[in-house]
């Protein structure tokens, strides 16, 4: 009986310290996560001089101050660069998720000759980064004279391997080709069967594969920054780079922690009110056990 | 209403789809036999049937037999390979599902689950764009009959099985089809609400006049709803009559084995032609046929030879003499008892009153049975077809 | 298909298949216009000679393999440049990925533990998750701001005596490298975290309790069952990080001004192409871009693989 007492007491201790030992760490890295985004708000809050003194974890109250200037800062357009990066990610999200979902459901749903090659085309093509074919993009759109447009930044997210393979996952797993079957017998033709029955079934896999290619495209910098030139068409990745590249001395420095903020701003305001679904998001689409 | 024709009816899966085609239920899958061909997996052949108006056909038959994809191919979801098909005199092989005014429900109802139960069953109404008034009249109407007019603004994730499958034939039935197509759709309910559902379909028959081809595995729904059932094997008929015919003249073993509960007894047995009498002697025991298939075998130019013989369970009785076996386990079931026993390594049951029978025999106890001669089968052991047909 | 494009009765046809194919016309249509000619294109131009000389264009003329053969030449200093840059690109990629897949796999592993029952693990996922979605290129220049001499982190360790009062973090290969490497860390593993705890979670929850009931310790169960069983994953993750890494561009260019200081140790491989797309020496960039294509091959062929292998049997799934 007093063995087994002390057998149970030893458990309990072992996975005291067990939790213990998890927590620490969990918090630990949390904080590391978090610290450099917490001081980047304080320091948007500290006016230039305060930040020159130093160090500090306090916010001050220049937030605002800072603000304005930022936002009306004469070389750094952001508000202009923020409704940029805007219209670009917004449409690319549209186009990438509504087409991902068509590709995807013609090679779920229909037998054509070509589907199983066509289907092992994207699948190989999925790995392939941009980078790799950005000369010969850059160059056919000097010559298509698309260069300074968002043309080039939003029609290619037609073709998105990886949403397309999410997609196709998503609908093995809740589209019965009985409702497709069921539509057709019902009068309803393929482009309305897909539009107002297997949409609004999609609907929570295009709402996380939205947020993905808004988020991705709000970063994207690689092939922006070889295309846009033109002050008015930069997006906010651009500018974040040009501040680096700027004379960095004569900077209101409250100003550039508040133009970082500004920059990823709308990516973090949908990660915290969307964070459980994204998450959940994040896990579909890769390889299975 | 409407009559429905096939003639010569083929379905042939190229061999790049069918792995695919695998996945469905009824498709081609390992264990049956379809014949292979270097078109593909043929899937349904030499099918020709002849539906009347407000007739129920019940396509009948195991896994992978060809009886969904013939219905599909009704439906125009499936291509037709081969054949004609014609609905009203109008060939229709061509004719997209939605031109052919038919209806059809399916096993795992196909609900559209971000639409509430009204919408569900006025979709194919908006999509011919009828009148508002109109559409809502006859979703009620249709509501009425099958009893869910109170689910009409909950979503079909809010139903139980029973009421799913309710809204299913609700939105097949609003439209009013000239024909209306039904693929197994009582076999992802329970026992009990399928016995219900049975009814209820049966009904339903009554209140609306229109053709129906039901789909089923299960012999009892084929019997009890059909008013002729098909009976498919390996993408052939095996056989098309009323359930009676079907079950009092099977065609072949595989009909005989496929319909009726419990499954018919067979034995290894000498059929025997004394002129123009027949007797068939399993187990050294005689039994004469009866006139009438004794005509029949006559007519077909029968001869003596070695035969399967057939007899239902029920028509069996105990006796004196007759064949001997002994019973392995006796089921109790109120009204009747069920013996299974074993002859010559054949399983069998024996099925007896329990109020006409003194003694139920149990387990171990050595028994005597025998049957009458209207009620023997024979089937030929070559081919396994009836020699009465 | 063949018996109904006869269109016996003149009306269209039943078959669906070319509903296939004008479904995924808009994709093919679009990879092909803006991915594979440009794809093309950049092969071809690995072959010629194409650059600006101030402001005379020179070129293009045909070298056949000349680009390349200067790629793997070394320069004036003696130096092959591909090659340090695909040595950096490395070294920083290992340091991060390294703590990356450690704490992952850890993390996932306290996530799903039964035993240990972690509370809170939606707000602790929330916050390791976040760093992934943070625009690389801002993420980046704050750590400049932050770690620059006068920057608050400098001066704070400055004045606590940690470092030299003039110590420059963005001189020293070390400290550059492992800003880089910590970035693309905490960019990172929260997401492999969540990936490989979807991969345990996935499996057969009885397996462990059985091997716990065999006798195996926590650390038995962990090398007996679940790494053998989340080895696919693993492999998949590990290689798609690679496929990542040989992309680092954004973090080290915008810390370095695209000069990958100290002397160039920081630089990457995509940084080297950047450069050379920005001077318009497009056969150079082309030879490079070719390079990088085909070790993302290599390493997609191997993904391609593992997933092509759950499509395999379809029905077994």
């Amino acid at each position: 009986m007093n063995k087994h007492m002390s057998q149970n007491t030893k458990g309990m201790i072992q996975l005291f310290i067990l939790r213990f030992f998890a927590y620490a760490i969990l918090i630990f890295l949390c904080i590391l996560c978090l610290f450099f985004f917490y001081l980047m708000v304080v320091n948007s809050t500290r006016s230039n001089a305060q930040l020159a003194r130093g160090f500090s974890l306090l916010p001050k109250e220049h937030f605002l101050e800072n603000l304005v200037n930022a936002w009306n800062d004469a070389s750094i357009n952001i508000p202009r660069g923020m409704l940029n990066s805007l219209i670009i990610a917004l449409s690319t999200a549209v186009l990438t998720t509504y087409f991902s979902a068509l590709t995807a459901y013609g090679i779920h749903v229909y037998d054509f000759k070509f589907k199983k090659l066509a289907f092992t085309f994207i699948m190989a093509v999925m790995m392939i980064p941009a980078q790799v074919s950005a000369l010969g993009f850059v160059q056919m759109m000097n010559k298509l004279h698309l260069n300074n447009s968002f043309i080039p930044l939003i029609i290619p997210g037609i073709a998105a391997p990886v949403v397309f393979f999410y997609m196709k996952q998503y609908m093995e797993s809740v589209l019965p080709l009985e409702i497709i079957d069921a539509a057709r017998v019902d009068g309803s033709n393929e482009f309305h069967t897909f539009n107002t029955i297997v949409l609004p079934i999609l609907k929570p896999a295009i709402a996380v594969q939205m947020i993905f290619s808004f988020v991705s495209s709000w970063n994207n910098y690689f092939i922006p920054a070889l295309l846009l030139d033109k002050a008015e068409l930069k997006t906010v990745p651009i500018m974040i780079a040009q501040l680096r590249s700027a004379d960095y001395s004569k900077f209101d420095m409250g100003k550039v922690y508040m133009f970082i903020l500004l920059s990823i701003l709308p990516v973090m305001i949908t990660y915290i009110i969307l964070s459980k679904s994204i998450i959940r998001g994040v896990t579909a689409g890769s390889v299975k056990g | 209403m409407a009559e429905v024709k096939l003639v010569n009816i083929k379905k042939v899966y190229p061999h790049s789809e069918e792995k695919k085609k695998s996945k469905k239920k009824d498709a081609p899958q390992k264990k049956t036999n379809l014949q292979i061909t270097a078109e593909g997996v043929v899937a349904v052949q030499e099918f020709n049937l002849d539906i009347a108006n407000k007739e129920f056909i019940v396509l009948v038959g195991p896994s992978g037999c060809g009886k969904s994809t013939t219905l599909r191919m009704v439906a125009g979801l499936e291509e037709i390979s081969g054949g004609e098909l014609y609905i009203d005199g109008e060939l229709m092989n061509a004719v997209a599902p939605k031109d052919r005014d038919i209806a059809m429900v399916f096993q795992n109802y196909a609900l559209y689950p971000h639409m509430s139960v009204y919408d569900n069953m006025a979709f194919s109404l908006k999509l011919k764009h009828l009148p508002k008034a109109e559409i809502d009249q006859k979703v009620r109407e249709a509501a009425e009959i099958l009893d869910i007019t109170e689910y009409l603004n909950r979503k079909p994730k809010a139903l139980s099985g029973g009421q799913r499958q309710r809204v299913a034939i609700g939105r097949a039935i609003v439209r009013a089809p000239k024909v209306m197509l039904m693929d197994e759709p009582l076999s992802n309910l329970d026992a009990k609400l399928r016995n219900e559902m049975r009814a209820e379909i049966i009904k339903l028959r009554e209140r609306i006049d229109t053709t129906f081809i039901y789909v089923t595995h299960d012999q009892t729904e084929a019997m009890t709803l059909g008013d002729r059932i098909v009976v498919m094997k390996d993408g052939y008929i095996q056989q098309i009559g009323t359930p009676q015919e079907v079950f009092n003249h099977p065609a072949n073993l595989f009909v005989a084995g496929f319909i009726g509960m419990p499954v018919m007894n067979f034995f290894d047995a000498e059929l025997i032609r004394e002129g123009d009498r027949f007797f068939v002697e399993p187990d050294g025991h005689r039994v004469e046929l009866s006139e009438e298939k004794a005509a029949r075998l006559k007519a077909n130019g029968v001869q003596s030879q070695a035969v399967t013989l057939g007899v239902r369970p029920d028509h069996t009785d105990l006796t004196e003499e007759g064949i001997s076996c002994k019973v392995d386990v006796t089921e109790l079931m109120g009204a009747s008892a069920h013996l299974h026993a074993n002859v010559d390594g054949r399983d069998m049951i024996l099925i007896v009153s329990t109020q006409d029978t003194k003694k139920i025999p149990m387990r171990g106890d050595e028994i005597h049975f025998s049957f009458d001669g209207d009620v023997a089968h024979v089937f030929s052991k070559e081919d396994e077809h009836n020699l009465e047909w | 298909m063949k018996e109904t494009k006869r269109k016996k009765d003149g009306r269209q046809s039943v078959s669906y298949a070319k509903w296939g194919y004008i479904f995924i016309a808009p994709f093919f249509l679009v990879y092909f216009v803006f991915t594979l000619i440009p794809q093309f294109l950049t092969i071809y131009n690995s072959f010629f000679e194409t650059y600006r000389d101030g402001l005379k264009q020179i070129g293009p003329n045909f070298v056949g393999l000349q680009n390349y053969i200067t790629l793997f030449t070394p320069d004036a200093d003696g130096i092959i440049r591909i090659l340090k840059y695909a040595s950096n690109t490395m070294i920083m990629w290992v340091a991060g990925a390294l703590p990356q897949f450690v704490i992952a796999l850890l993390l996932a592993i306290f996530f799903t533990s039964y035993r240990l029952n972690i509370k809170g693990q939606g707000f602790f996922k929330t916050v390791i998750y976040m760093p992934n979605l943070i625009m690389a290129a801002a993420f980046s220049m704050l750590f400049f701001t932050l770690f620059t001499r006068g920057g608050p982190i400098q001066m704070y360790l400055a004045e606590t005596g940690a470092i030299n009062q003039t110590f420059d973090f963005f001189s020293n290969r070390v400290t550059v490298r492992g800003m880089i490497a910590l970035m693309n860390f905490l960019m990172w593993f929260g997401n492999t975290t969540i990936v490989l705890m979807a991969g345990i979670m996935g499996i057969d929850q009885s397996l462990f309790e059985s091997a716990t009931l065999d006798g195996a310790n926590a650390v038995q169960v962990f090398f007996k069952v679940t790494m053998p069983l989340l080895m696919p994953i693993f492999v998949y993750c590990l290689i798609t990080a690679m496929i990542g890494g040989i992309q680092m561009f954004d973090v080290p260019q915008v810390l370095t001004k695209g000069n990958g200081a100290p002397d160039e140790l920081s630089r990457t491989l995509v940084m080297y192409l950047n450069g050379y797309l920005t001077n318009k020496n497009y056969g150079m960039a082309g030879a490079i871009s070719v390079i990088i294509f085909i070790i993302t091959g290599i390493l997609g062929g191997i993904v391609y693989k593992m997933l092509s292998a759950q499509y395999k049997d379809p029905e077994q799934k």
